[in-house]
């Protein structure tokens, strides 16, 4: 797909951005042809979000111009983006759960319906009006979405409502938004951040078939490799300014990395050996049930040892999340025991499990990690706030909460705060709101660290710091439970490795015994090797090898045709 | 020709407008105001003298305020202690009633040296208040039940209540009106020397201070806080909200029930009917305009306070309908609420010959 000398879709040329003590986009030039996946790539607080808003409507630029199609746009509102045929699908998404595909689809596009408006010869004008005014043609859309659906392959039944879809089946649900409304550039904010592995190569191939159908994408991500595999071109953004552009053919990862944050990047990690020591915790026959009451921990037996990192692997959605928060007492478990320290904490509540030295950093830092509106010093501190240090006879001592949160801030490199006591947590960047939650829940030297996706939706600079920061502690004593998606984390990281599918352990290994093919096998409950590699070959395609197996098919199987 | 406006959030308000703001708001909402005076042929400028000057400058006026903004201090405490931990009491109402009640009924029946009957009826009035505000907070604790609408449906239940006690057990005095025997002497406020007005205010405050402290500088208050911001990652951080939740309702209940005892043994010297004008309505007025901290919501209060009793002077003195004294002190509210949302936001208006533009969102997310 080099679409070499053709002339650009969308020219953005020296956009600017002023936030109060920040310029967010400092004369940002990016270029789009028609056709093209084109990655914006940066570190998190780099100004890739900023340069989109402004492309959608969602803020005004302070500077420059932009020109789609040869003519120049001003845009004032998502409604002109779309109207000028630029469509966005966010991070998170905007979708309203109760309702269905269609409506969800049709939401701000009314199209009266045919039976009111079309009506027959003698029907009021009145009437018909009103029906122009007020009503909705719902089967003229569904019909059109589910073309639209089957035409990319996208599975989608529009009359579903939207809560009973899978987090890949939403984010199609997005992308037909756009769709529908017949846009020629889509831009997708980091994608696949929400995603499997598997649901992601899926997307690939829409993205793909999409653009060789014209429509230009502008994807965003901090992801080099998947930069590499599926954009034509890149734009690097580095502090709000304009890096490089480049063909990504001839990029390495290596030099994409170093481009995005400006030095050499290290991606091999220095694992020392370190004795391991006592179980610092236990679990026995673990049984607990998720928000629908569902069982999603199924007897799972789990030792964590001092100096030790215990790799969990999965698919989203196999127990992993209730698992770690079973094991920080935030998830009620129905049978099994919990211990640490060999005290028994079954049950107890979240206070006792950090009283004894368990730390937990969860899966979503906006909704279980940090309270945004509050101060980063509120936030550091939550943890720690009842020890001796901060009690000044009845008093809360805000002084030396403060003093803390400074601590934690210079030792963990959180940055962007210039008073810890004024400013809302809320407003660092993913990556520094993810450090400042590490180095809130290692700083205070617990014994078991319990952490869900440490490094998801971080940029690189922040990864390595976070892994480093792990390792360290491990070093240090801690004993470790690092659940990951991401396999290459697991193996580099772990110690053991244990593989979870559908609320059990079903392997245990170490990363010296095994390789990523294995992993992913088990992990999409490839049992025994010999029939899951027949399965694959017969599918004849990797996506659809891991697609099958959590969906329906085995839903089905587990609870009797449960839909 | 077309007007074009933008909304920008602020990420930083410039202090003078943080200041400045309210007495602009509350100046422009009187210069709306004095529209409606004119075309009733009253004069804006001594109608408002009527209403803010001369109750500042003079004792009675003073102390008239000072009685009215009392229970609305206590009441606008009592909702903005759930409303930190992300609660909504709607039924400052109920446990006033409630308190009256309990604390009048003491007053009635006890006999003790004044000092001693007054410290029960108050305990009594805020024990009162609490088992009103225990119900919606444990039901919402317990079983995530709405404390908006417990809150607000229990409240009617102690209207009635009170409308049962001041017509059967506590009916006293005279004839058979729907009131109850007078408080003796010895269970009625005393007064503070100068001001005349009863020593209620001094509690409030007193409270208030309580309030402040306890919110601002404890444990307590940071848990409430942070619960009240993101109750997830508060559970996550070993909190308790079950007894974060239970606790704001029952000292908001504690302080409400003690804005209603206040109210009786301060002005009206026996329960009557309804003997509430709104107060636990406007409380929560008065606690989203102070929602900062426990001082702002003393002057908001005292600022609702200066409006009720400023109003019905303005009634009184120039005849004018009691509806356009609500149209004033509705236009200020409003004027204050519009002055919230424009410190959070920027707003440039454009005035363009062409084409009219959409707005683009307020609500554009912030950060990168």
């Amino acid at each position: 797909m080099t679409n070499g000398g053709s002339p650009s879709f969308l020219e953005m040329r020296g956009i600017v951005k002023k936030f109060p003590g920040v310029i967010a986009n400092d004369e940002v030039d990016l270029k789009v042809k028609k056709g093209e996946i084109h990655g914006l790539l940066g570190e998190n607080g780099a100004g890739k979000s900023t340069l989109m808003k402004i492309l959608y409507g969602l803020y005004t630029k302070d500077g420059g111009e932009i020109v789609l199609d040869g003519e120049q746009i001003d845009l004032e509102s998502p409604q002109q983006a779309i109207n000028a045929g630029i469509g966005m699908v966010h991070q998170h998404f905007m979708l309203i759960p109760k309702l269905t595909v269609t409506q969800n689809v049709i939401l701000g596009k009314r199209e009266a319906s045919n039976t009111l408006t079309a009506g027959k010869e003698g029907s009021s004008g009145v009437l018909k009006s009103l029906g122009e005014m007020f009503s909705i043609d719902r089967k003229g859309p569904q019909e059109r979405i589910k073309g639209l659906s089957d035409d990319y392959g996208f599975g989608i039944d529009p009359t579903e409502p939207v809560w009973q879809l899978e987090v890949g089946e939403q984010q199609r649900v997005e992308i037909l938004k756009a769709l529908y409304r017949d846009v020629d550039l889509l831009i997708l904010d980091e994608p696949t951040a929400v995603l499997t592995p598997n649901e992601a190569s899926k997307l690939f191939e829409t993205l793909e078939e999409l653009a060789d159908d014209g429509l230009s994408i502008i994807f965003i991500t901090h992801k080099l490799y998947e930069a590499k595999e599926i954009t034509d071109r890149v734009t690097i953004l580095r502090d709000g300014k304009h890096i490089d552009t480049v063909d990504t053919a001839d990029m390495t990862e290596a030099d994409l990395a170093e481009r995005m944050v400006g030095h050499e990047v290290l991606f091999d990690l220095d694992k020392s050996e370190v004795a391991k020591g006592d179980v610092k915790m236990r679990a026995d026959n673990l049984h607990a049930l998720d928000e629908r009451g569902l069982p999603a921990v199924e007897g799972i037996d789990l030792e964590i040892k001092s100096g030790e990192i215990v790799g969990i692997a999965g698919v989203s959605g196999n127990g992993q999340k209730e698992l770690a928060e079973c094991l920080v007492g935030v998830r009620d478990i129905e049978e099994g025991t919990i211990s640490v320290n060999d005290r028994d904490l079954t049950n107890k509540h979240p206070r006792k499990f950090i009283e004894e030295g368990v730390s937990f950093i969860p899966e979503d830092r906006l909704k279980y990690g940090l309270a945004p509106e509050l101060s980063v010093m509120h936030n550091a501190g939550v943890k720690e706030y009842r020890k001796k240090r901060f009690q000044s006879g009845p008093f809360l001592d805000y002084d030396e909460l403060e003093a803390y949160a400074n601590e934690i801030i210079d030792k963990y490199d959180v940055r962007g705060i210039s008073d810890a006591r004024k400013m809302q947590s809320g407003d660092l960047s993913g990556g520094n709101m993810q450090k400042l939650i590490v180095g809130r829940e290692s700083y205070r030297n617990p014994d078991v660290l319990i952490a869900n996706q440490p490094t998801r939706g971080v940029d690189v600079g922040a990864i390595e710091d976070i892994r480093r920061n792990l390792l360290a502690q491990r070093e240090k004593g801690m004993g470790i439970l690092l659940v990951s998606e991401d396999l290459d984390e697991v193996l580099d990281m772990s110690d053991r490795i244990l593989v979870v599918y559908e609320g059990e352990v079903v392997h245990e290994t170490t990363p010296e015994e095994t390789n990523k093919q294995e992993i992913g096998l088990k992990m999409t409950g490839g049992g025994s090797t010999e029939d899951s590699e027949g399965a694959v070959a017969t599918d004849g395609g990797q996506t659809s090898k891991t697609e099958a197996l959590p969906t329906n098919q085995d839903a089905d199987n587990s609870n009797g045709g449960e839909r | 020709m077309n007007i074009d406006v933008d909304f920008t959030a602020r990420q930083e308000v410039p202090r003078w407008l943080a200041y400045g703001s309210s007495v602009f708001t509350i100046l422009a909402a009187l210069l709306v105001g004095a529209v409606a005076l004119v075309t009733l042929n009253v004069n804006p400028l001594d109608a408002y003298q009527v209403m803010f000057v001369q109750q500042l400058t003079g004792l009675t006026g003073i102390s008239n305020v000072l009685e009215k903004s009392t229970p609305l201090i206590l009441a606008g405490l009592a909702v903005y202690i759930p409303l930190r931990a992300g609660l909504w009491n709607i039924g400052a109402t109920g446990q006033i009633y409630i308190g009256a009640i309990i604390g009048t009924w003491i007053g009635i029946n006890v006999t003790a040296p004044s000092f001693v009957l007054l410290i029960l009826m108050f305990l009594g009035a805020a024990l009162g208040g609490m088992v009103w505000g225990f119900i919606p907070g444990y039901l919402r604790a317990k079983w995530g039940v709405n404390e908006i609408i417990t809150s607000l449906l229990i409240s009617y239940a102690a209207i009635e209540i009170n409308g049962y006690m001041v017509r059967g057990p506590m009916q006293g005095g005279a004839g058979n009106f729907p009131v109850s025997a007078v408080l003796p002497s010895g269970a009625q406020l005393p007064e503070i020397p100068i001001i005349e007005s009863h020593i209620g205010i001094l509690i409030a405050l007193l409270f208030a201070v309580i309030v402040y402290v306890v919110v601002q500088k404890t444990n307590v208050g940071y848990e409430i806080t942070f619960t009240g911001s993101n109750p997830d990652a508060a559970r996550q951080a070993g909190m308790n909200s079950f007894y974060i939740y239970v606790m704001v309702f029952v000292a908001a209940g504690a302080l409400a029930g003690m804005a209603g005892l206040i109210e009786i043994a301060g002005v009206q010297d026996r329960l009557r009917p309804d003997f509430s004008p709104g107060y636990g309505f406007t409380a929560i007025v008065v606690a989203l305009l102070g929602r900062g901290n426990a001082f702002k919501v003393v002057l908001a209060a005292l600022f609702f306070g200066l409006l009720l009793v400023g109003g019905t002077s303005l009634e009184v003195a120039y005849t004018v309908p009691s509806a356009l004294v609500e149209v004033i002190q509705a236009l200020v509210i409003l004027f204050l609420i519009t002055a919230e949302f424009l410190k959070s936001y920027k707003v440039d208006i454009d005035f363009t010959m062409g084409e009219s533009k959409p707005n683009p969102t307020a609500s554009a997310e912030e950060g990168v």
